[in-house]
C-alpha cells in the first residue's frame, strides 16, 4: 500500500440476518482511494451502496450484522474493530454526509449546539471557542446569519440549509474521508447542485479524499476521478471517471448512463429506463446478477459468475462475458 | 405560546367548576349529617333545626352552593362545622405533607427508571431487558396498599427500622432527617408504583428513538453511547413520559391518600377520609377544590415541560 493510498477496501461482504434469512447486501468488494481523491461510487436502489459506505467507516447496526474482508482506512482495520476504536476514528479520520437531512439531524437540539459537539467531546474545545469555530464553519458551508442560525432548531431551516448543517457537522472534526452517501436525494433539484458543489468546493479546499455515492452518474461525471459501479452487492465495473463514461464494457453501466437525464437532450426525449427490477438480495441467481434483465445475457450467464477482469486501460476493470465493443472513433 | 397557555386556562377554569359542583353535590349525597355529629343522636328536633339554620344547611342544595362559591371567590372556604378550625388552616397544614411525597416519590421514580429504561433499549430483548419488563409487570399489578403492608412488615417490624412503621411520621419542621425516615416508606410504596410506568413508556420511546438517523448521525460524531443516550435520545424520547407523568400525578394522589390512611400521616388525604366520615362538609370541599387545582395545574406544568423538551410541539 503507497503512502498516497489512505483507504484500502479488500473483499469486503457484509451480510445481515433478517427473518427471511440471510442477506448477503455487499459482496467482495475491492478498491482503493488515494489522499486527496474523490471516487463515485454508482448503483440503483438496493445495490448495497449505502451498506458498502456504512461498511467503510464501521456504522453498521450493533446486532444482526456481519462483516469480513479487510478496510484499512489510513493504517488502521476498521472491520472488526471495537466500538471504542471505531469512535476513534468518527469525526476526526471520517466523517458521513447522510442522505436525508429532515432525518439525520438532531430535532430537539440547537444546529450549533450539534456542531460544536464535536468540537467539545472530540476536539476538547471549550464552550465559546466551540461556538466561534462552530459558526465559522456555518459560514463556511454557506448559511447566511449564521451566528442567528447557530440558535435555531432543524425544523426553522429548509431542506437545503439542514443539508448544509449536516456537511458543517462531518467538517467539524476536519476528517481525512468524507463520505457523502447520496447527499442531495432530499432535496429539491435546484439546491442538488449547490450541495455538490459545495461539497466539491469544501473537499479541494481542505484536502479530504471523498466518496460520493449517488444513483446518478450525472452527479459524478466532474466530480469525482474514479468510478465504482455496484450491482446487487459486487462492483461489476470500476476504472477512471473518465473510462467508464467513454469505453465501458458492462450492459449495466451502459443502462445506467441512458437512464441518467440529460441536460443536452432534446426536450420531452424519453428516458430509457432499465427493464425488470433489481435481483432479491435473499435469493441471488447462480449467474450474473444482471443477466435477467441484461439484453446481451448468453446460457454462460445464467450458470456461471463473472469475474472483475481487467480492459484495455490500466486500472479499468469490468465483469461480463459479452462486453459492449467498443464504439468506433469513442473519445479516449 | 400565549395562545396556547390561555387556552389551557380557559379550560382549566371550566373543569374547576365541574369539580366543584360534583364534589359539592356528591357529598351531600352521602349519608351522614354534621347534625348528628355535633348534638349526637338524642338531640331533640328543635335544636338540631336550629342548628342547621345556623350553618346554613337548611336552605335548598343550589343556594348553599352559589353561597360556598362566592366565599370561595372571595378566598374564603369556610369555617369547619365539627372543629371550629378555619379550612384553610387545616388544609395549609396537611397540603406540605402531600407534596413532599409526590416530590420525593417522582424524584426517586424518574432516578430510577429513566436508566433502568437506558439499559432496556440500548438492548432489546437481552436477559436485562427481559427480566425487567417481567419485574415490572408483576409490580404493575400489585396495588399500593398491599405494598404498604408487605413492606411495613419486612422494613419496620422484621428488620425494626427506625422511624418507619406506622404513626411515625415526624414533621419536616421538626427534625428534616426524621421527617426524610419517616416519608421514606410511603414514598417508596407510591414510587415504585410510578418507575414500573415511566419505565415502560421511556423504554419503548427509547427503542423507537434509537432507530432513528439522527442517532446514526450522532453516533458518527464517535461520541459515547452514554452522551447519545442522555443528550441524544432522552429529551426526544420524554414526550410520552412527561404526559404520562402529569397523569399520574392524580392517580398519585389518591395511591397517596391510602398509603397516608394506612401509615398515619396526617396528609390530605388523611384529612379528607376524616372528614367524610365526620361529615365535615366545608373540609371535604376545600380538600376536592385545592386537590383538582393541584393536578389540573400539575398537568398544565407537565404539558409546558414538554413544550420545552421538543419545541416542536410549541409551534401549533
Amino acid at each position: 500500500m503507497s503512502d498516497e493510498t489512505l483507504l484500502r477496501v479488500r473483499e469486503v461482504t457484509t451480510t445481515f440476518d433478517t427473518p427471511q434469512g440471510r442477506l448477503t447486501a455487499v459482496d467482495g468488494v475491492s478498491f482503493d482511494l488515494a489522499a486527496h481523491e474523490s471516487v463515485g461510487v454508482v448503483g440503483e436502489s438496493g445495490s448495497g451502496k449505502t451498506v458498502l459506505s456504512r461498511t467503510i467507516m464501521g456504522l453498521q447496526p450493533r446486532r444482526g450484522v456481519s462483516v469480513t474482508g479487510s478496510v484499512l482506512l489510513n493504517g488502521t482495520e476498521v472491520v472488526g474493530a471495537t466500538e471504542e476504536a471505531k469512535r476513534e476514528l468518527w469525526g476526526r479520520q471520517v466523517a458521513m454526509v447522510f442522505q436525508d437531512p429532515m432525518t439525520s439531524l438532531n430535532p430537539v437540539v440547537k444546529v450549533g449546539r450539534q456542531i460544536d459537539e464535536v468540537l467539545r467531546v472530540r476536539l476538547g474545545m471549550d464552550r465559546s471557542a466551540a461556538r466561534a469555530r462552530a459558526i465559522e464553519l456555518l459560514e463556511m458551508v454557506g448559511i447566511p446569519a449564521a451566528v442567528t442560525r447557530y440558535g435555531a432548531y432543524p425544523h426553522s431551516l429548509s431542506g437545503g440549509m439542514r443539508q448544509r448543517v449536516v456537511i458543517a457537522i462531518a467538517l467539524a472534526g476536519s476528517p481525512q474521508l468524507l463520505l457523502a452517501d447520496e447527499p442531495t436525494t432530499g432535496l429539491d433539484v435546484t439546491i442538488q447542485a449547490q450541495i455538490l458543489n459545495l461539497l466539491d468546493e469544501v473537499q479541494g479546499r481542505l484536502g479530504m479524499s471523498m466518496i460520493l455515492v449517488t444513483h446518478d452518474l450525472g452527479v459524478v461525471a466532474t466530480r469525482t476521478t474514479r468510478l465504482v459501479v455496484m450491482y446487487a452487492g459486487r462492483v461489476v465495473e470500476t476504472g477512471t471517471t473518465r473510462d467508464v463514461f467513454a469505453r465501458h464494457r458492462m450492459p449495466y453501466t451502459r443502462a445506467l448512463l441512458e437512464s441518467s437525464p440529460k441536460v443536452s437532450n432534446p426536450s420531452h426525449t424519453r428516458l430509457a429506463a432499465i427493464p425488470g427490477r433489481p435481483p432479491n438480495l435473499l435469493d441471488l441467481p447462480t449467474g450474473c446478477a444482471f443477466a435477467p434483465r441484461c439484453a446481451y445475457a448468453t446460457d454462460r450467464c445464467t450458470s456461471e459468475r463473472p469475474v472483475l477482469e481487467p480492459a484495455d486501460e490500466p486500472g479499468h476493470l469490468f465483469a461480463c462475458f459479452n462486453p459492449l465493443p467498443l464504439r468506433v472513433g469513442s473519445p479516449s | 405560546m400565549a395562545r396556547y397557555l390561555a387556552r389551557r386556562l380557559v379550560t382549566l377554569v371550566g373543569i374547576v367548576i365541574i369539580i366543584s359542583v360534583g364534589a359539592f353535590y356528591l357529598i351531600h349525597l352521602l349519608p351522614g349529617d354534621p347534625a348528628t355529629v355535633i348534638l349526637g343522636t338524642g338531640d331533640s328536633p328543635q335544636n338540631r333545626a336550629r342548628l342547621y339554620a345556623q350553618l346554613g344547611l337548611n336552605r335548598p342544595i343550589i343556594e348553599q352552593y352559589f353561597v360556598w362559591m362566592k366565599n370561595v371567590l372571595h378566598g374564603n372556604l369556610g369555617i369547619s362545622f365539627i372543629s371550629q378550625v378555619p379550612v384553610w388552616t387545616t388544609i395549609r397544614a396537611a397540603l406540605p405533607i402531600d407534596l413532599e411525597m409526590i416530590v420525593l416519590s417522582q424524584i426517586l421514580s424518574f432516578a430510577v427508571a429513566i436508566p433502568l429504561a437506558m439499559s432496556s433499549a440500548k438492548r432489546p430483548d437481552s436477559w436485562l431487558d427481559r427480566f425487567l419488563g417481567a419485574f415490572s409487570f408483576t409490580m404493575l399489578s400489585i396495588p399500593a396498599f398491599i405494598l404498604v403492608v408487605v413492606l411495613v412488615l419486612v422494613v419496620a417490624i422484621k428488620l425494626a427500622v427506625p422511624h418507619t412503621g406506622v404513626s411515625s411520621y415526624v414533621p419536616l419542621s421538626q427534625d428534616w432527617v426524621t421527617n426524610l425516615e419517616s416519608m421514606a416508606l410511603p414514598s417508596i410504596v407510591l414510587a415504585i408504583g410510578s418507575v414500573t410506568v415511566y419505565y415502560r413508556v421511556l423504554r419503548s420511546d427509547l427503542i423507537a428513538t434509537l432507530q432513528q438517523e439522527y442517532i446514526t448521525l450522532a453516533r458518527s460524531k464517535g461520541i459515547s453511547q452514554r452522551r447519545i443516550l442522555w443528550r441524544h435520545a432522552l429529551r426526544p424520547s420524554s414526550v410520552a413520559l412527561l404526559g404520562t407523568a402529569g397523569v399520574n400525578i392524580g392517580g398519585l394522589l389518591a395511591g397517596g391518600f391510602i398509603v397516608q390512611y394506612l401509615l398515619d400521616i396526617p396528609g390530605l388525604g388523611y384529612t379528607l377520609v376524616n372528614s367524610i366520615g365526620l361529615s365535615d362538609y366545608l373540609v371535604v370541599q376545600g380538600i376536592v377544590l385545592v386537590v383538582s387545582i393541584g393536578v389540573i395545574v400539575i398537568n398544565f406544568v407537565f404539558d409546558f415541560l414538554i413544550t420545552l423538551v421538543d419545541p416542536r410541539i410549541a409551534r401549533e
